[in-house]
């Protein structure tokens, strides 16, 4: 009996450690009460500008003391970077493969979330100067805009062309290093149209017309988003990503012209 | 002492990591690949173009700013320094708003009146390169000629000479090591324009996709080909520096 005493004091001395040192268990369940404070950056994809930066300001309202800063660029560059080892707290990705890159490399630190989804839409100068109707007829225009290969937006846009049987002459394409820089060639530059995605059509607004793509021919973008093994705030990094997916969130990004993730 | 080799090191550090990550067994290959080809082959014909452009106007410019007295030179002198020192992808921008299409100033006028269109085509690229290197031709070639013994052309012009013999035949010969200096300054330059080029010019391959934007294109899905195309750039710069060591630096001796 005084042996199984002490057994049982050991295991709760263990117990208690485990808890206190463990991370992932009774430790984090803790730290859940605990209020949210310093900084996190968020590496996101260039498509998500606009409702990130308008998400990152309701987000610090609504945890003062908390600052949330943006990476913002392609994909790839931000998969690249992160790989380089640049510091970053959450990876926000515009397709599955760069996501992928990252998880097989071991610096993703949960099961990554799809928190919205994109689709194609083509843009063109205000009021459609070259009435362009669909894909095929993007095979006229003197000026086509695209991402660069290595970019998600690019990925989509090539898969498109390939589903739809397109063929654009390559020497007609200018290759935006992301999203943002291939709308800019149309908005500010001299390209009569570019493929984008809703979202960056638009918050481009009345400087560009928007072209539907239809469904059947449409190809969509997947947008999982993942805390990383670099972060030295596990727990704000943690409320970002949840911060995406609560209705709140969602509000937003469906209001910059993103869909809801798949099954919502 | 020490915080000057800290500096050395400092430079000589990104040096040592590109030499350390190019593949040399398969350097040619990545090379000659189509889009390296593309892309050095334009940017040879563009970085030409634009240095001539730059001699034809730097030149005639740098006289002007040299000796000739006018109000308001500090201002001109200024505008043309604007370009070495301004984000050259604000150059870029720019160009856009004068020379676009669309949006330019003038652009649009050019386009209507004589069917041309800069950007998205190789003018274009010569454009942003001009752009961004006429002004180190044009302080070179100016403080080449401030620096020259005007007694020679005083004497060519008391015997007979017209201004055009004494400048062609008295000027430019002696300001020619800066000329040459400032020319291939002015190559090496736009051969490395970056920021101006993607902005006004896009980034077409074959058409406006010159090697450093190849460079930036290509460094995530063939990142051996930037590599290579970037060791490449390397190469011509530490070229030019060492034909400009003797030219540029015997001229300053002998001023």
């Amino acid at each position: 009996m005084k042996r199984f005493m002490r057994w049982i004091a050991t295991m709760a001395i263990i117990a208690a450690v485990a808890a206190v040192f463990v991370p992932g268990t009774a430790g984090a369940a803790k730290n859940k009460t605990t209020k949210l404070s310093g900084t996190i950056t968020v590496s996101a994809a260039a498509s998500l500008t606009e409702a990130f930066t308008k998400m990152g300001t309701d987000f610090q309202k609504a945890n003062p003391g908390t600052t949330v800063t943006f990476n913002l660029a392609a994909s790839s560059a931000l998969v690249t970077q992160i790989q380089g080892g640049a510091p970053a707290d959450v990876f926000a990705s515009a397709d599955g493969a760069n996501m992928v890159k990252l998880v097989n490399g071991g610096q993703v630190t949960a099961e990554p979330t799809v928190f919205a989804m994109n689709e194609l839409v083509i843009v063109t100068k205000p009021r459609n100067p070259l009435k362009i109707k669909s894909l095929a007829d993007l095979a006229k225009v003197n000026v086509l805009s695209l991402c660069a290969d290595t970019v998600p937006c690019g990925k989509y846009a090539q898969q498109a062309f390939t589903q739809a049987g397109v063929t654009i002459d390559p020497a007609k394409v200018t290759k935006g290093v992301d999203v943002k820089s291939t709308l800019a060639a149309v908005t500010t530059g001299d390209a009569d149209a570019a493929v984008v995605y809703a979202s960056d059509a638009k918050s481009a607004g009345t400087t560009v017309t928007a072209v539907k793509i239809p469904a059947w021919l449409n190809i969509y973008a997947i947008y999982p988003i993942a805390p990383l093994a670099s972060s030295t705030n596990a727990d704000l990094a943690d409320a970002w990503v949840k911060y995406t997916v609560s209705p709140a969130g969602q509000k937003t990004l469906q209001s910059f012209g993103f869909l809801p993730p798949p099954g919502q | 002492m020490l915080l000057a080799l800290v500096a050395v090191v400092f430079f000589t550090l990104p040096l040592l990591g590109l030499l350390g990550e190019v593949e040399w067994g398969s350097l040619w290959d990545n090379l000659t690949s189509q889009q390296a080809k593309d892309a050095i082959r334009l940017s040879v014909e563009c970085s030409l173009w634009s240095t001539a452009i730059s001699v034809c106007f730097g030149v005639p410019l740098a006289y002007v700013l040299a000796r000739v007295p006018f109000p308001g030179k500090a201002l001109v002198r200024a505008l043309v320094v604007l370009p070495m020192v301004l984000p050259p992808v604000v150059g870029g921008v720019a160009l856009l708003y004068a020379f676009g299409r669309t949006n330019g100033l003038v652009g649009g006028w050019i386009y209507d009146t004589f069917d041309w269109q800069f950007t998205f085509s190789k003018s274009g690229v010569v454009l942003a390169e001009t752009f961004v290197a006429m002004p180190f031709l044009v302080i070179t070639v100016e403080a080449g000629l401030r620096t020259m013994d005007r007694r020679y052309e005083d004497a060519a012009a008391t015997l007979g000479a017209s201004r055009l013999t004494v400048f062609r035949r008295v000027t430019v010969p002696l300001i020619a090591p800066s000329l040459f200096a400032g020319a291939a300054l002015a190559w090496a330059r736009a051969l490395g324009e970056f920021g101006a080029t993607i902005t006004f010019a896009g980034n077409i391959q074959g058409r406006t996709q010159t090697t450093p934007l190849a460079v930036y294109l290509y460094l995530e899905s063939q990142p051996q080909v930037a590599i290579a195309l970037s060791l490449l750039l390397l190469a011509v710069s530490i070229t030019v520096l060492v034909l400009l060591r003797d030219r540029w630096f015997g001229n300053v001796r002998s001023a």
